[in-house]
Formats: C-alpha cells, structure tokens, sequence
C-alpha cells in the first residue's frame, strides 16, 4: 500500500455556515495502480488532492504514506513532498524565469543534488518525454501541452512513490489531453509509476486502473 | 550553503536584469548607495582632519618644554644640567633653547596680540622653523623677523615693509604702572604652518632682541624638546621621566593637549552614529524591497514549498538574492564616497574655519580601517533589514498560495 487516506474530513466556516466538502473519504492505492477521480466541479477534488499531498490540513482521518503516518504539519512533511510525491496542477504552475531544465531541476536541488547533476538529470527526464529540443526553452515559449508535459517532467524528477495530478488535462484541447493520458499509461507501465489524476471527463477516467467519484464527501468506486 | 540556495544566487548573478528592472529595488540600490556614499565620505573627512591636525600640531609644536620650576628664566647651571642629562638621547631631535613673549602688534587700525618666539640655533645647524618660511627668508638679524602670514595678511604687510610692535617697559614702572615701548622690526620672511593660531600670532626675532625687549641678560626662557617621529606619541610619559631626570627646579610638560585629539576622533565616531542612521533608513527602503518580491514571488514561493523546500530554505533563497545586490550597493556607495570626499577637498569654495577648527584646509584620508568598519556596519544593518520582513515567509501557507495564485 503505497497511499491510504482513512474517514478524511474537511468542512470551510463560513460567515454565517459551514461547508462540509469532505465527508468521511478512504481511498488505498497500490504500487504501479493509476486511479482516477472524478466529481462535479466544486465536490472537493482538489481539496482531496491537496491534503494527501499533504499541502492542507483534514479536520480529521489519517493519510499513511508508505506505511508512515503523516499530515502537512508533520516535520517531516517538505521531505515527503519532496522525495515520495510529485504534484501536478492544472495551470501547470512552472517557474518562469526559468527553462525548462532548470524547472524540472528544482526537486533535484532542492534534495540536495550538486546542480551539475540535477541539470543532467533533468536533461533525461524531459527526452524522456520528447522534450530535448526544449530544454532550454521558458515557459511562455512552450505550447500549453508541452508545459504541462514539463510539468510532469518535473514531478517525475526524484523518483516518487506517487504522483498526484489535479485536472492535468484542464487547460488542454482534446487531442492534447488524450495525448497526456497516454503517457501516464505509458509510464505507469514501464516504470511502474503510480498515480492519482483528478479529471472531471468521465472518459479519460475510465482510461484507469481504478476509478473512483467524489460524491458528497465521499469515495465511490465507479 | 544548499544546492538550491547557490543556484538561485548563480542564476541569479548570470541574469539579473529580471529583478534590477523592478521599481522597488531601483531606489532600494539608490538609498544604499547614497547613504554608505555620505557615511564614507563623511568618515574620510574627519579621518583626514584628525591626521591632518595631528600632523599640523606635532610639526609646529614643541612635543616637550622645559622651563624653570620658579617661572623665571634658566640660569646657566639649569641649562647646562639639560645639556648634560637629555643631549645624548636617541629619541630627541633637537633641543632648541628660546625666548618667548607675549607683546601686541600694532597700526592705525589694528591691534594683535603676538608670540614673539627668538631661538637657539648653533651655528651651522638648521633653523627648525626653516620649513614653514614660505616667502622671505627664515634668518633673522637684529631688527627683522619672521611673522606669520595671516598677521601679514591683516596688516597688509609684505616680505621687506615693517611692522610695529608695542611691549611693556618693564625698567620704567611709574606711579601710573607701566609704560609701554614701541619698536619697529622689518619683515623678512612669512611663516605657515598650517595651524592657524600660530599663523596669525607667531613672530620670530633674535635673541638679542627679545633680551632687549625685557630688559635683561639671562640666556634663555625656556627650552623645547622635538622628539623622533617614532616617539611622538611617548611625549607624556617621557616628559615625566625627564622631569624625575631633571631635578625639582625644572618641569618638563607636554604642550599639545592629548585631549584635543581625542575629542577629534571621538567626534568623528559621534559623526559615523549619525550618519549610520542614514544607513537604516535606507534599511526601510530594503525592508519594502523584501517585502514587495515576496508579493511578485508568490507563485514562485507556492512551487517552491509544495516540491519539498522549507520555509527556512525559501526565505534563504530570496534574502540571499537581495542581500547580494545590496552588498554591492554598499560597495558602489564607498566608492562614491571616496570620490565624494575627494571633491570636497578639491573644490576651492569651502574652506574650513581656521580660527573654530586649528587648522583652515580640508583634507580626507580612506583608511582600510574605515572602509572595513562603514562595510562591516552597514551590511549588518542591510541584514537585519533583509531578514526582519522575511520571516513573513515563515508564516505562509502553502494553501492560501495555491488558492490565491
Ligand atoms: N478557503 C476556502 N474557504 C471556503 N470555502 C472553500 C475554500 N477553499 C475551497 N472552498 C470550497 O470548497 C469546495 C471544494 O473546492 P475544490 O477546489 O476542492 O473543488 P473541486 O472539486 O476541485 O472543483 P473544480 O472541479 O472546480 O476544481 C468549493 O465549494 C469551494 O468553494
Ligand atoms: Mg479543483
């Protein structure tokens, strides 16, 4: 079991009343699974995402990654969101004063690599994506689907256990969006690489392993 | 320092453009180097009038004078017994018997209260005040003398014309007190030293003329000690050990004031306070810096945490970027205060008061001393004023940023 969320609550107080956006949610996923998770639009995808990447806080429940309790204030925490999980959101978020290189670098540095090193490895992780041409290419001189696919890239970088991706497919056209898919297929096969894509398209979820749909706080398998 | 921490300051020392652009940091830089340029400046111009007056002051001054504990003039036996006992010592550079009074210089429309000095020189030997003649001659015959030059100056007097000067008779007390004599001496020579009171004041005779000017035949009035540049700073406590070497009918003393010097230089501390002030209100400019690249970074801040950076590591990454374009800034800022300086001393229309100051000219010396600690102050400053608002890195959280692109 490399994520297990148990009975995972969080309500927003508002002025007058509270907002209960998640009600009780469990979700396990296994080594080498790509699960899908789909929900209307506003359910609580994002906030679900949010606290297994342990970047927000539950009311209440457990997350255990790789068998390791934690949550966003653990002092642990930076690590694991370092080393063990890899984020990907849906406005591909790139740092755009630098290339593209130097982005998916930025987990490698700040692991503590010898920069010489992260640029090499990060030269590899994105011809892995057929992105060699451009590594040394900002964020605004590369195409929407090419952003995002650095954006993958950089998650990839240190080898996590999961990667969770937050409507990566959003801002793309269908064709991109297919194409996007195909290489988390792609790479949830030959390297194993378990992930967790948050996708309000029902079509593209049922490219997963595992599909489930976030309903009034809680997981239903599809 | 982490590889994350030393990429951003590479990446940033290769492109810097990016962040020089922005608004908030042009006047950042322009308050930090105009503040470290008016510190530095003012620092060197009170570094160079502390050397300068001290120069002025140990040149023109006797370092030591012996005189008679009685107030009289030395008998022969006393100074003979100087001869004897401080002749042959290594650190005195000359020993130069004198005659000194005080008398008035007068015209039609001025009066001046002068030294008239008359020295010792064996023959042969160099007049010690040789240097300081610079017009005229320094040799004086009976009947002339050298004055300073702004005694010239006010009296209107040129090397060659005369000058009256008024003293009391003291052979001729009269019921109605002393009577006063008038003589009339030929100028030969201008005196400058640099120290104004003595340039204003200080008339130089023969012996035979201040003897006859107080009626009498003694030899000497007293005797000034220059001692070696390298003892100079000793004056105090080898005038002491001459006095226990002297005997008790004579004192040695100091002349120049030790405490004059030290108030120059605490002064000048007292000046570098002040114009440290400067330095922190730069400092807010820097504190407003920070905190604006901590809005424009937001999103940058966001990515950063959610791949595992800490907050500490963050806060690093960007103080480190700023704290290197304002140590440059303080850098660039001595260097114009050095040359700010300079210019103030080259320009010819402030002088300084010579009669508030001692000496009239400006002079500015940069001593690494001074340059390490107007250095050392202000980035201590610019630290603190760098990692103050920084810590309100500490306190965002990852959420809000992600929420609030
Ligand atoms: N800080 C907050 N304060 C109050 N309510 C909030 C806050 N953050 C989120 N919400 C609410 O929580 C609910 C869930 O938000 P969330 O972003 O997780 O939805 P989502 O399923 O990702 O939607 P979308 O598909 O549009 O991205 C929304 O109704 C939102 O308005
Ligand atoms: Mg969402």
């Amino acid at each position: 079991m490399i994520l297990s969320a148990q009975n995972i609550c969080k309500a927003y107080q508002d002025s007058h009343r509270t907002i209960t956006v998640l009600d009780g949610a469990n979700l396990q996923v296994q080594a080498g699974e790509l699960v899908s998770i789909t929900g209307q639009s506003g359910c609580g995808k994002s906030t679900l995402l949010h606290i297994l990447g342990l970047l927000d806080d539950s009311d209440s429940g457990t997350i255990e990654i790789g068998g390791v309790q934690v949550n966003s204030r653990h002092p642990d925490a930076p690590f694991i969101r370092n080393s063990k999980i890899g984020f990907v959101f849906q406005f591909h978020y790139l740092v755009e004063d630098l290339t593209a290189m130097e982005n998916v670098a930025l987990p490698l540095l700040i692991a503590g690599k010898k920069i010489s090193t992260s640029m090499d490895e990060a030269k590899a992780i994105l011809g892995k994506l057929g992105l060699q041409e451009r590594i040394t290419h900002f964020p605004n001189q590369l195409s929407g689907g090419e952003q995002q696919r650095v954006a993958f890239a950089r998650a990839l970088a240190n080898k996590p256990s999961i990667v969770l991706a937050d409507e990566p497919t959003g801002n793309l056209d269908p064709a991109n969006s297919l194409e996007l898919w195909k290489l988390m297929r792609q790479l949830n096969q030959d390297l194993g690489q378990t992930f967790v894509v948050v996708t309000h398209d029902r079509e593209l979820a049922k490219l997963a392993d595992k599909s489930y749909e976030l309903v009034q706080g809680k997981l239903n398998p599809l | 320092m982490k590889s994350i921490e030393r990429f951003y300051l590479l990446r940033y020392i290769k492109s810097p453009k990016r962040m020089l652009m922005r608004f908030s940091f042009v006047f950042m830089v322009l308050g930090i180097v105009i503040s470290v340029s008016i510190l530095s400046a003012g620092l060197n111009l009170f570094e160079g009038y502390e050397r300068a007056l001290k120069t002025v002051l140990l040149d023109s001054f006797a370092h030591i004078k012996i005189e008679s504990g009685n107030g009289r003039f030395l008998n022969q036996e006393q100074l003979d017994r100087i001869y004897d006992t401080l002749g042959k010592r290594p650190e005195i550079s000359a020993l130069i018997p004198y005659i000194g009074i005080n008398l008035m210089a007068i015209d039609s429309e001025n009066t001046r209260g002068c030294i008239f000095n008359a020295y010792h020189t064996p023959e042969g030997e160099d007049l010690h005040y040789g240097k300081f003649v610079v017009e005229g001659r320094p040799q004086v015959n009976d009947g002339e003398v050298v004055i300073g030059h702004y005694l010239a100056e006010e009296f209107g007097l040129k090397v060659g014309d005369e000058i009256s000067l008024l003293y009391p008779q003291l052979r001729r007390v009269t019921p109605l007190g002393v009577s006063s004599d008038t003589r009339r001496f030929k100028v030969v020579g201008l005196y400058r030293s640099g120290y104004y009171e003595f340039d204003r004041s200080l008339i130089i005779g023969t012996l035979t003329d201040a003897r006859n000017i107080l009626y009498t035949n003694d030899p000497f009035a007293a005797v000034e000690i220059k001692l070696d540049s390298k003892h100079v700073d000793k004056a105090k406590e080898l005038a002491s050990s001459y006095r226990y070497a002297l005997g008790s009918d004579l004192i040695a003393y100091p002349p120049i004031s030790g405490d004059l010097l030290r108030i120059v230089a605490m002064q000048k501390w007292l000046i570098f306070i002040v114009f440290s002030f400067l330095v922190l209100i730069a400092g807010i400019n820097v504190i407003s810096a920070v905190s604006t690249m901590i809005l424009d970074r937001k999103n940058q801040i966001a990515i950063l945490r959610t791949l595992g950076a800490t907050a500490a590591t963050v806060r690093k990454v960007i103080n480190y970027q700023i704290l290197l374009v304002c140590l440059i800034a303080i850098i660039i800022g001595q260097a114009v205060g050095a040359l700010l300086s300079l210019f103030v001393v080259k320009q010819g229309f402030y002088r300084l008061k010579g009669d508030v100051y001692f000496i009239d000219k400006l002079e500015h010396h940069i001593s690494f001393f001074n340059l390490v600690t107007v250095f050392v102050v202000a980035s201590i400053l610019v630290i603190i004023c760098v990692w103050i608002p920084s810590r309100q890195i500490n306190r965002l959280k990852i959420i809000d940023l992600i929420r609030n692109p």
